[in-house]
């Protein structure tokens, strides 16, 4: 009863009749970074039936007729994982008409194109999120790029259920040139935190009306059932921990706003998304226990972005934060592996630390990192190649792999080199 | 020293002094003689010297080798790390924006179509803190240009440091930006991508040929002896005389096409700006000598091409030997420009192209090569040390140089850094 739309996805989880096409495959002769395991050199990694069943050196056996692909001179690390997207997702991605509305949820394209092209650079899974139009926003999907797939069976099963919040300029249409008389509440920080406060007591006392009637039928079976309220339903999934909050937001105040506002009202704040002053708050952050997923270099494109720093990533890891980079956009979501490199280039991060930013940090994030995030034995067969090392100026993708499954294959690709008909210059084959 | 060591460096002594005074005489560098031994020159087209030894007196390089040394110079040790010339985007905004959503730091269009006569050089903010962040990771140069209309105005090529615009400036009016009616782009210095579009006003292509007759007898008169002048006219003579490049806006194979005949119609020298679909006219620019200005490779494909149309392209018009530069078209994060060659050489550029296509091609396509691009004897001393390959994120930057001056790391960026990095631990109540 404390779900109707959890059980809703049960139930359309159940009848989903698609069986995934897992598959075994193996991978020898590579650089194998692990992300939790250190890195191998001349390594195999072996899939059987979707799940990674070895790691290690030239000595793991690979079982006879499993396919094997050569990974010599080429790097394997875990299928990168973007905890901030808006791709893939049908007919807008703001309930805008409140600012309150957890009960909607994003609806799943799968045909978008994009999907292929973040499979292109790598990525495997992603967390698809509402806007931040509103205070409370709607509800996430979390998907595995299985392109090709009916949209049903890309879901990712057992992650986290996630709800968008937002903070700031974008919620109180501070950039917006509609007139003061026709905005909509709140216009201003202090609007945006009576907001969060004033639903939570709302919620808090719906909860408490639930419990009463639950107690009171056991021995009243006549007793009248409360009315349901579906947002009133999310927002106490959010209080019991549930719903896992995902709160977009850029300054320190309305950081530690926000952690204020859920202490006091007995949530928690999962992830803060964007967090581009996170860097200032930071043992705040991690003393409530949220996690942060940022950008690695988007700066100064509006006032609340002004001391967003590059830094960001690697004073906010030092504070003991589980730190993802993402790429909030269509373009950097081809890319991923390289905004991760920057917080190398930015306070010197250990590189191993700065590609957790992309894998295992995310899979924390959305709630899935027991499945995905490091090559590891037991783990679903979720892997990308490059051609070097992530964050040399030479790192290009060969193959993305998914529960063992090929769904990028840069031979296989239409590539500007094939159209161009123009197979070999200085430049090479490339 | 590193990146790090050299902040670590710079916070004590902030402590030890008054920082004030600190960041007033740090602010634009300092014009003294430099001495920068052991290091490694990777210039491009050239061979490498490795543990060589660099001379900076005056702004400039004075001698490069083994034998050079001053007595009366600042030391610093490049033992063991490279030495690559000042990056150079080759288009921005930088100087005439800072934060994109406010109008009144956002200066970057004038009214009108037709704005020869308007010049980017002289509402240059030095102290934005876009230069500081932008300079830091080694992109020394930029080009600025104005935004919208059919003629936005005048170019600058200016340093990313400087006491005022005057010594900003590299080359002060650098091309005439245009975005020829009737085609498909989008506004002239923002960048965009587009293939396709429409104009608001209704005559503008009649508006424009007759602007560029009047423009075209005006200089003609001149040229014959006439004095009266006219500023917006006067504006584009240079452009006539092949001074300074025109600048032109184009994506589209066909408007490619179409920009290369509007130059040869007014015998102009034609620098392509966008360039989505250049690879399609390759040998036509390598027969003709039309370079391209690249728009960021940090975008997305349009559905129809392939998934690698926007990374490999600058491989296929290096090959068919097409000179370009990168450009990340805004401000911001110029100082990521390396990166973008970087995704170029991922798919298919070779090194020495990526590496030329951030250094000598842009300071050959504005006029600057005798200045700026590569690591000479007598050229400006705009370069910067590093731990390797400036392309690669491991790499960090421990030194930069621009108009021999040994910029500090005191951009907002590390500011802050540092600042909060030295945060104490909140006490517990």
């Amino acid at each position: 009863m404390r779900s109707f739309i959890r059980l809703c996805a049960l139930a359309a989880a159940i009848s989903a009749p698609v069986v995934l096409a897992a598959q075994d495959l193996a991978i020898k002769n590579a650089t194998i970074i692990t992300i939790t395991r250190g890195d191998i050199s001349n390594g195999t990694i072996v899939v059987r039936n979707g799940k990674i069943t070895a790691v290690g050196g030239a000595d793991v056996a690979i079982p006879a007729g499993v396919k094997t692909i050569d990974g010599t001179g080429k790097f394997v690390m875990p299928g990168i994982i973007d905890a901030h997207s808006h791709a893939a997702l049908e007919n807008g991605i703001n309930e805008g008409s409140e600012s309150v509305t957890p009960e909607v949820q994003v609806q799943l394209r799968n045909d978008d194109p994009v999907i292929y092209r973040a499979l292109a650079g790598g990525v495997t899974a992603a967390l698809l999120l509402h806007g931040s139009a509103n205070t409370i926003g709607g509800q996430a999907r979390i998907i595995k790029m299985r392109w090709g797939q009916p949209a049903d069976s890309m879901y990712f099963k057992g992650a986290f259920r996630i709800v968008k919040f937002a903070l700031g300029e974008n919620v109180t249409q501070a950039s917006s040139t509609t007139p003061v008389d026709e905005k909509r509440f709140p216009m201003s920080r202090m609007g945006v935190e009576f907001t969060v406060r004033y639903w939570f007591q709302k919620a808090k006392e719906y909860d408490q009306e639930w419990n009463e009637y639950r107690a009171a039928v056991k021995t009243s079976p006549n007793t009248i059932m409360p009315r349901r309220d579906l947002r009133l339903e999310a927002l106490c999934d959010i209080l019991h921990g549930d719903l896992k909050v995902h709160s977009h937001s850029y300054r320190a105040d309305e950081i530690l706003m926000l952690i204020r506002v859920a202490e006091e009202n007995g949530f928690k704040v999962h992830t803060f998304q964007h967090v581009l002053e996170g860097y200032k708050v930071a043992d705040e952050i991690a003393k409530h226990g949220a996690m942060a997923s940022t950008f690695a270099d988007m700066w100064g494109y509006k006032v609340e972005a002004w001391d967003a720093t590059s830094y960001n990533m690697a004073l906010m890891s030092q504070r003991g934060i589980v730190v993802s980079v993402n790429s909030d956009s269509d373009e950097r979501i081809r890319r991923l592996y390289q905004e991760a490199g920057v917080g190398v280039r930015y306070g010197n991060m250990p590189v191993n630390e700065a590609l957790k930013m992309v894998t295992l940090n995310p899979a924390k994030q959305i709630g899935v990192d027991k499945m995905v995030g490091s090559l590891e034995p037991g783990k679903d067969g979720d892997i990308a190649i490059f051609s070097a090392h992530p964050f040399a100026p030479d790192a290009m993708v060969e193959y993305t792999i998914i529960d063992g499954k090929v769904y990028f294959d840069r031979n296989q690709a239409s590539t500007l080199r094939k159209i161009a008909g123009d197979s070999k210059g200085p430049g090479g084959t490339r | 020293m590193n990146r790090s060591t050299k902040q670590f460096a710079m916070a004590a002594a902030l402590l030890a002094l008054s920082s004030s005074r600190v960041l007033a005489q740090a602010s634009a560098g300092d014009d003294g003689t430099y001495f920068i031994k052991g290091g490694t020159i990777v210039n491009p087209g050239g061979q490498r010297l490795v543990n060589t030894n660099i001379l900076v007196r005056n702004n400039r390089i004075v001698e490069i080798g083994a034998s050079a040394s001053a007595s009366d110079a600042k030391v610093i040790d490049a033992t063991g790390k490279y030495i690559y010339p000042g990056m150079i985007d080759a288009n921005t905004g930088l100087g005439l924006q800072d934060i994109g959503s406010v109008q009144t730091m956002s200066l970057r269009s004038e009214l009108g179509d037709f704005n020869p006569h308007i010049r980017a050089l002289v509402g240059l903010n030095v102290e934005s803190e876009l230069l500081g962040v932008t300079r830091m990771n080694g992109v020394t140069t930029v080009v600025t240009s104005p935004a919208g209309g059919t003629i936005s105005g005048q170019a600058a090529m200016i340093n990313t440091a400087g006491w005022n615009w005057e010594d900003l400036s590299v080359v002060k009016s650098a091309g005439m930006m245009f975005t020829l009616p009737g085609g498909g782009g989008r506004g002239g210095g923002g960048g965009g991508r587009g293939r396709g579009g429409a104009t608001a006003n209704p005559n503008l292509v009649s508006d424009f040929a007759q602007f560029m007759a009047e423009s075209k007898a005006y200089d003609d008169a001149r040229t014959a002896g006439a004095t009266k002048l006219d500023l917006i006219y006067e504006a584009m003579r240079p452009l006539y005389h092949r001074d300074i490049p025109a600048i032109i806006n184009a994506n589209s194979q066909q408007d490619i096409l179409a920009a290369i005949a509007f130059g040869e119609k007014w015998n102009l020298r034609v620098v392509i700006q966008g360039g989505a679909d250049a690879w399609k006219v390759r040998k036509t620019l390598a027969d003709k000598k039309i370079p391209v200005i690249l728009s960021s490779l940090e975008a997305a494909p349009t559905d129809s091409v392939p998934y690698d149309e926007i990374y490999a392209q600058p491989g296929l018009l290096y090959d068919a030997g097409v000179k370009f530069a990168f450009s990340t078209g805004q401000g911001s994060n110029s100082r990521h420009v390396a990166f973008h060659a970087a995704l170029a050489t991922a798919y298919g550029l070779a090194p020495e192209g990526a590496l030329k296509a951030l250094t000598i091609w842009p300071a050959e396509i504005f006029g600057a090569e005798k200045e700026i691009g590569s690591i000479e004897k007598g050229k400006m001393a705009n370069f910067f040390i590093v731990t390797g390959d400036p392309l690669d994120l491991r790499t960090q930057v421990s030194y930069v140089f621009i108009k021999g001056r040994d910029m500090p790391f005191d951009d907002r960026q590390t500011r802050l850094y540092l600042k909060y990095k030295g945060r104490p631990v909140p006490i517990k109540p």
